[in-house]
């Protein structure tokens, strides 16, 4: 194993452990809880089987590593995440808005 | 006789919303004078009740384009024939609101825009406005397939039958746009006509401009 990993494990090992904090103190819901349990658990996954990701990579034709890949795959997935949150909260705000108005105009 | 309604947005507007709602009550008595405070910091609601307006309340600050729909809303459900977006800062003359309204009373057009820009009108605009700005403003309106000659009017006119063809979404500055691009695409009859503008301050600058730009493009990905 190499060193890399193991400190890859502590930073998934240490967000598992707030995340179970989280759960705790009622902090998160089941549902989230579930999901970034799952997440977490995919990265350690990942990080445990970066050598057959290598291979993978490879067979596919990328002239880079696995671990290259995964955060170019990253950054792509935190970009869409980033938009849809945008998304959410611009519905958020017109939900406000809509709110304010009726407020104004039935409070007259 | 067909009520005219005269809608006026206002943030932190204590020192001059009075003078100009006092000055449109005096030109056009008849007239229903809303002014929506955008929840300011001042006595601006006060001072507009005071003053003789009818005065509505944003509880959270919503933007510019959230009070005019707040009011449009507001003067259409008290039964208002013809609507007028107006400033509380005094930049607009309540005289241009009759010569707009007579332009949608003859017939000749579904909304009038006021133009900084076309001869005749009188706008003490700084030079970076004038030639930055607006021009860049322009440019992007014409991508829009707005094809007006100022590009950030706010002052308008329409009927009653526009009012409720019209439906903006933009919270903030960039309504203005939105309007304009709103009435050419729900095929209304489109007219400008010049107005007076004074400025007593900068208003929107560059940044600003981009910030319309930027909630536009995303506010397609959101409708």
């Amino acid at each position: 194993m190499y060193i890399q990993q193991l400190l890859g494990f502590l930073v998934v090992l240490f967000f598992l452990a707030r995340l179970i904090a989280h759960k705790r103190s009622g902090q998160v819901n089941r549902e989230e809880f579930y999901l970034w349990l799952v997440f977490w658990l995919a990265v350690g996954a990942v990080i445990a089987l970066l050598k057959p990701i290598d291979t993978l990579v490879g067979r596919l034709g990328f002239s880079t590593s696995a671990i290259n890949i995964l955060a170019y795959l990253g950054i792509a997935v935190l970009f869409y995440a980033l938009f849809r949150l945008r998304v959410r909260m611009a519905k958020l705000e017109k939900d406000i808005t809509k709110v304010v108005e009726e407020v104004a105009i039935r409070k007259k | 006789m067909n009520m005219l309604a005269i809608i006026i947005p206002a943030y932190n507007e204590e020192q001059r919303v009075g003078n100009v709602v006092h000055e449109l009550k005096r030109q056009h008595a008849d007239a229903l004078v809303v002014v929506v405070d955008d929840c300011s910091r001042d006595r601006t609601y006060d001072v507009a009740r005071a003053a003789g307006a009818t005065a509505l309340r944003h509880v959270v600050n919503r933007g510019q384009g959230a009070a005019l729909r707040t009011g449009t809303c507001y003067a259409l459900e008290r039964g208002a024939e013809y609507l007028v977006h107006f400033d509380a800062d005094g930049q607009f003359v309540a005289a241009d609101i009759s010569r707009a309204v007579a332009v949608l009373e003859q017939g000749e057009a579904d909304i009038v825009f006021g133009s900084r820009f076309l001869a005749g009108a009188r706008a003490n605009l700084p030079p970076v406005k004038r030639y930055v700005i607006m021009p860049l403003g322009r440019l992007f309106n014409r991508l829009l397939g707005i094809r007006l000659s100022d590009p950030q009017a706010g002052f308008r006119a329409f009927t009653r039958t526009a009012a409720e063809r019209l439906q903006w979404q933009q919270d903030r500055m960039a309504h203005c746009s939105e309007i304009q691009r709103a009435a050419f695409q729900a095929g209304l009859r489109v007219r400008e006509i010049p107005i007076t503008v004074i400025y007593h301050e900068y208003g929107q600058r560059l940044s600003g401009g981009f910030r319309i730009i930027s909630d536009i493009l995303f506010g397609t990905f959101t409708k």
